[in-house]
């Protein structure tokens, strides 16, 4: 189904923002310590909704915080009491705006295991009551290989608006769901374009052909499965230092450690990040350790990615934004790590 | 700067000669400007290596895991990173007669913007002072200075400088990685990862990020070598420096200007005691 295209120019899509942030809550790039973050924004001066790739990080902590307290509770003579949760500040409804197509898909992986043998109403409810508007890239950063991938970057329906910078400098909106669409009539008030679709594939084509790093998918996840014993891992993730960078800042990972705390009479149970990458993840109680060296840790990560979590929700955790490689301080790409791995004869 | 030529040759010598096992040095980064640590384990591989001003991470990190634990290592040390491996061996972490360090004469480092970086422009001790060989002309030492923003930061009111410093631990997502990346942190376990003690716990709590990233820099004063490590690896791109500077700051000052790993076999500043300490906070 084919929705209506917009289009508008720099000053239009400058208003159509404005008009969003005015009306809705809403999340955007801002820039934080050298790097862009999505922030609650109240004028559209305070963000970048065109943030450059490499420089932002990604979304998951508006579904997925750093840290959250799960259950609340007070002991008193009569027994526990639990208290009950305040208001979820990210539950809202709320308005996304400015983000990039792979921390969009990363949301819709992420659903699967939300969803899954344990429903997560927390998510859901964040995820229900935001509208994703996406700014299509302009060009592939140098750690980018979305296009490599199971998902079709073109005509995803990971995000409800998408807004494209066309070669002549003119702003097209398109809508790819029902939700956007709704939220398109009711917001802009331009004129419909009718060469809209050409334009956009026009910078889709262009957009897709800056990729330096390509793969073929189906066999690498292929090979990969096959490669398990593979002493290339080791090769490949020598200089790794276990930082856990890559699995706090990547969008698509969801693993998480709970931590009790107590004060007196009230306790908190909270939930926060937690990472294969570090050696404490897999430490039992009695000090074994089924993955005491980082290279098998490292191949729990990459196998996860490639092959575990497709052969069981059908999707590929990894959404290749290079985001992993951008933040690693030894550049460990994990495209590298699967394609030196898969590629051994 | 650029030593790539000599240490490839050094380092087919040292393979050549059955001297090491592996080699800890830098490769050339297929993604952006800075170079990556990379471990070679044969004279094959010796074509990865080079080093230039763009090398600015301190491979010293690499001496605590298991790919040279208990094995002879060849490695490249700047002025920074040589301090740090005197301490470790101070420390007892690492045996000197297991290594073959080539120490450089360091011109500076630049980052990512390729900009010379922050800790090169106040840098005590640009040459390597533990080697078995030299590359560069040594270059002059500089008398220590304190760093300008703590002191910036340190005529502020308390309020102001709370507030600073709480906007750098609320930004923290503790993934541990300023951690992971300095060569001084070497625990088996870390205080910081004792996820049911008392004192510590795993959620990423202000008061959490806050106590984890104090008792982190309490630990490494007297001991931080200012090679900046930590903040290369912050996602979070915090301001780690500005914590160890001021620790580094004060020690100058009370510790008879004590600065760490200059000297062989000089142990941390409080590792050790003398008659001048100061004791005026006692009576």
């Amino acid at each position: 189904m084919s929705y209506q295209i917009y289009q508008t120019d720099k000053a239009g899509l400058a208003q159509f923002y404005e008009n969003i942030i005015g009306k809705n809550e809403t999340y955007a790039p801002v820039l934080n310590f050298e790097k862009y973050e999505y922030k609650k924004v109240s004028k559209l001066a305070d963000c970048n909704p065109e943030s450059p790739i490499v420089l932002t990080m990604s979304m998951k902590p508006l579904f997925f915080p750093k840290n959250s307290a799960i259950l609340k509770y007070k002991e008193s003579s009569e027994g526990t009491e639990i208290i009950p949760d305040a208001e979820d500040d990210l539950a809202k409804k709320r308005v996304v705006l400015g983000v990039k197509h792979c921390d969009a898909r990363a949301l819709q992986v992420l659903d699967k295991v939300y969803q899954w043998d344990y429903h997560d109403e927390d998510y859901r409810k964040r995820r229900e009551n935001t509208l994703i508007i996406s700014t299509r890239c302009e060009k592939a950063g140098a750690h980018c290989f979305c296009t490599s991938l199971d998902y079709d970057v073109e005509n995803s329906d990971a995000y409800d608006v998408m807004v494209v910078k066309a070669a002549d400098g003119n702003y097209y909106l398109q809508a790819h769901t029902d939700k956007g669409d709704a939220f398109l009539k009711e917001n802009t008030g331009k004129l419909a374009a009718n060469d809209g679709i050409e334009k956009i594939k026009e910078q889709y084509t262009a957009f897709a052909a800056s990729f330096a790093l390509k793969m073929n998918y189906e066999e690498v996840s292929k090979r990969l499965n096959e490669q398990f014993d593979s002493s290339e891992f080791e090769n490949a993730t020598s200089n790794c230092i276990s930082c856990n960078t890559c699995s706090f800042i990547c969008p698509t990972c969801h693993c998480f450690k709970i931590s009790d705390e107590k004060i007196k009479d009230k306790g908190i149970r909270y939930k926060a990040y937690d990472s294969c990458n570090s050696p404490y993840f897999t430490l039992m109680a009695g000090g074994h350790n089924p993955r005491p060296v980082k290279y098998r840790r490292w191949r729990q990560r990459a196998m996860h990615k490639f092959v575990y979590y497709k052969e069981r929700f059908d999707v590929n955790l990894c959404v290749g934004c290079g985001k992993c490689a951008i933040s690693c301080p030894v550049n460990i790409h994990i495209f590298d790590v699967v394609n030196q791995v898969a590629n051994k004869a | 700067m650029n030593y790539t030529k000599q240490i490839q040759e050094i380092a087919t010598r040292l393979f050549s000669e059955n001297k090491i096992d592996v080699f800890v040095g830098y490769r050339k980064n297929t993604y952006g400007d800075n170079q990556v640590p990379v471990l070679i384990n044969s004279a094959e591989e010796v074509s990865k290596l080079m080093m230039d001003e763009k090398s600015s991470f301190n491979l010293t990190n690499y001496l605590k895991y298991e790919h040279t634990r208990n094995k002879r290592v060849g490695l490249i040390v700047k002025g920074c990173d040589s301090r740090a491996l005197n301490l470790l061996i101070t420390e007892n972490q690492v045996k000197r007669e297991n290594l073959y360090i080539i120490g450089i004469c360091c011109e500076g480092v630049v980052d990512e913007k390729g900009e010379i970086a922050g800790n090169c422009t106040e840098c005590v001790m640009p040459n390597a002072v533990v080697y078995d060989e030299l590359l560069g002309s040594p270059q002059p030492v500089r008398e220590y200075k304190p760093n300008a923003e703590v002191i910036e930061l340190a005529a502020k009111s308390l309020e102001e400088r709370a507030a600073t410093f709480e906007e750098i631990f609320s930004n923290c997502i503790r993934c541990n990685a300023c951690r992971h990346s300095c060569p001084m942190c070497y625990c088996a376990k870390c205080c910081i990862d004792q996820e049911t003690s008392a004192l510590f716990n795993g959620a990423n709590t202000l008061p959490n990020a806050t106590h984890a990233l104090l008792t982190w820099s309490l630990h490494l004063a007297g001991r931080c070598v200012d090679c900046r490590n930590c903040e290369k690896a912050c996602p979070m791109h915090l301001p780690l420096h500005l914590l160890h500077k001021q620790n580094e700051m004060v020690i100058y000052e009370n510790f008879q200007q004590h600065l760490s790993g200059i000297e062989e076999k000089d142990p941390g500043a409080f590792y050790k005691y003398s008659l001048n300490d100061p004791d005026d906070f006692i009576m």
